[in-house]
């Protein structure tokens, strides 16, 4: 699956980006099937805002974003959905977790979303590794942030997808875990030969780019 | 496991409380709302089913209104036609009277009688009389007549005791000949009649009709005349519309059998007023249930969206919350049935004391009564949560 950005800008950041050039805004980018991503760039400069309109999430922009040349304000609900549930899995920077369900409900729900790909033990091999199955049967809510963050990369890996967004997934980890939560990644990539798409603050080593842009 | 999952996101949303009380005004209404309906399948049974019908009810003799300001008060063509094509006419029958001068007398010394008498005679449908001898073939001297109960009546317990005469059984006048004889220019015909049935129905000395259209033939000194009479054959002679139509065109008939149309208005006035009560009632149920609906989904609107955002599709929640209120609704509904079934077990019990007959079982229109509502609940169940889930799910 291809996303292609055409001269997308938001409308809040519009007259900013007027006055100067970006290499995403206001531009033509193409990100093709197992490409690996990276968008860096300092706050306020419009991340969290990227990966909210590539995933439909906010409507206030100019230009287009087509998902296999088909322009994002023609997918509507029914088929939003299924790109969600099979082609485009997320990480959110605010990670967005049902706090009432327990870790592993919140994983499963993601799961069981769409016709699954994986055993429901795969949930604990992952957790496992990501060092989180001893709070699996607890409440998300109650879980501190650092584990809140593996249970959402978790969620978005038991799905089928051709892309992953992630928006600053390791802002409360330690390096030994990004480490670890970073091989899960690529190695989940790679079995679906899927590209990823992350954004962080400064340039990192996390994966191996084939492209890096500066907002 | 989706569907528990999803269970757990959203019957967190509202309180048990709210959803017993909106399951309760569901319950309430629909055991009103059915009850109304059985309760007018009840009364219609009582009025019209076959067990509760009486013989004599079903047939009126009607004739104009005799108020000594008319020279004739027959019936003309119009006025018969007229009558024949309203609703509750089911069939009508003319009364021919005869045209000859006819008599009656004892053939015995011992019971010495003499009468001048006339005939009628009415289509054998509208006799209440079943007799083999209820027949007459031309060139036969022998009459079969059927006369009015209310003669021996009259006879037994006025005029025999007056006279010192003895009583009379139906057996006993049946079993008596008697001479009658038909004038004719002077001459005088002997004929024999026996009478072979006693009336309830209509007050008239009877006989064959084709009796009566050969001996009009044969001995009648005036032309056919006009109608007199009629005889009505009706479903329900308390209708009020058939009173009110007897009125409106002054004509007349047994007044007592028509007097039930007066509580048989006020019984429907209560009937239908029920049936409104239970038709509002369904109507704030409704309206009910939906708002809870609303009130689950917009309670929750923060976990639906959230459950959009991570690519549940509207149809999915759909089709889950459909799950969740559609099992009560009907279980409500067939709990109301069963309800009403006792009930009407018990109200067939309680009326069978007074002789009045109803069906034990709940009547095929309250099983379709309740299977409507489930459709509109079914309807209104998922219009509601179609528009709400799309309001939400933007």
């Amino acid at each position: 699956m291809e996303i292609v950005l055409e001269n997308l800008v938001p409308i809040p950041l519009k007259e900013k980006f007027s006055k100067r050039t970006s290499a995403v805004w206001n531009t033509k980018v193409l990100f093709s099937q197992g490409e690996k991503i990276q968008i860096q760039a300092p706050s306020g400069t419009g991340k969290t805002t990227l990966i909210h309109l590539i995933y439909k999430l906010r409507h206030d922009y100019e230009g287009q974003v087509l998902y296999d040349a088909k322009p994002l304000t023609e997918i509507k609900n029914g088929e939003l959905a299924d790109t969600r549930q099979k082609k485009i899995s997320i990480i959110f920077q605010d990670l967005r977790l049902f706090e009432n369900l327990t870790a592993r409900e919140n994983i499963e729900l993601k799961r069981v979303l769409t016709a699954p790909i994986y055993d429901a033990s795969v949930i604990d091999e992952m957790a496992s590794r990501l060092g989180i199955s001893h709070i699996l049967h607890q409440k998300a809510g109650v879980c501190s942030y650092g584990e809140q963050q593996r249970i959402a990369i978790v969620r978005a890996l038991v799905q089928p997808f051709n892309w992953l967004l992630m928006d600053e997934p390791f802002s409360h980890l330690d390096r030994e875990n990004i480490e670890k939560a970073a091989s899960l990644i690529a190695e989940e990539c790679n079995k679906r030969q899927a590209g990823l798409l992350i954004t962080d603050l400064e340039a990192d080593t996390h994966f191996n780019y084939t492209k890096r842009y500066q907002l | 496991m989706l569907q528990q999952i999803l269970k757990k996101i959203i019957s967190t949303g509202v309180g048990k409380w709210r959803f017993v009380a909106a399951a309760a005004g569901l319950s309430i209404a629909l055991l009103l709302i059915l009850s109304a309906v059985q309760i007018q399948a009840n009364y219609h049974e009582l009025l019209y089913g076959a067990s509760n019908q009486d013989s004599i009810a079903n047939f009126l003799v009607i004739n104009k209104k005799i108020d000594g300001n008319n020279t004739s008060n027959t019936l003309s063509d119009q006025d018969i036609n007229k009558l024949k094509s309203q609703f509750f006419v089911e069939t009508i029958g003319q009364l021919t009277s005869s045209r000859f001068k006819v008599s009656a007398q004892s053939p015995s010394e011992r019971f010495p009688f003499y009468t001048d008498l006339f005939f009628e005679s009415v289509p054998n449908e509208f006799i209440d009389v079943q007799s083999d001898d209820w027949t007459w073939k031309e060139g036969s001297t022998n009459i079969p007549m059927i006369i009015p109960n209310q003669f021996l009546d009259l006879y037994n317990f006025g005029f025999a005791p007056s006279q010192n005469l003895i009583q009379l059984t139906q057996s006993m006048v049946m079993a008596l000949p008697v001479v009658i004889n038909i004038h004719r220019n002077g001459q005088i015909i002997p004929y024999t009649g026996r009478v072979v049935g006693f009336s309830d129905r209509i007050s008239s000395v009877l006989v064959p009709q084709n009796f009566l259209d050969w001996a009009n033939r044969q001995f009648g000194f005036q032309q056919a005349g006009e109608t007199s009479r009629v005889v009505i054959r009706t479903k329900d002679p308390g209708n009020p519309a058939l009173v009110q139509y007897l009125k409106e065109n002054d004509l007349v008939t047994n007044a007592d059998k028509t007097r039930f149309s007066k509580y048989r208005q006020i019984v429907n006035a209560v009937v239908s007023a029920s049936w409104i009560t239970g038709a509002i009632m369904l109507m704030f149920a409704l309206l009910v249930l939906s708002l809870f609906i609303q009130l689950t989904i917009s309670s929750t609107k923060k976990e639906i969206g959230l459950l959009v955002t991570l690519g549940a599709s509207p149809k999915q929640l759909q089709q889950f919350l459909l799950k969740q209120f559609l099992p009560l609704n009907l279980v409500i509904t067939f709990a109301c049935l069963l309800n009403i079934a006792v009930l009407q077990r018990w109200v067939q019990k309680e009326l069978a004391t007074q002789n009045m007959l109803v069906n034990p079982w709940i009547s095929m229109y309250t099983v379709i009564a309740a299977l409507s509502i489930v459709v509109v609940l079914w309807w209104v169940n998922v219009r509601t949560i179609k528009k709400y889930i799309s309001l939400n799910a933007r």
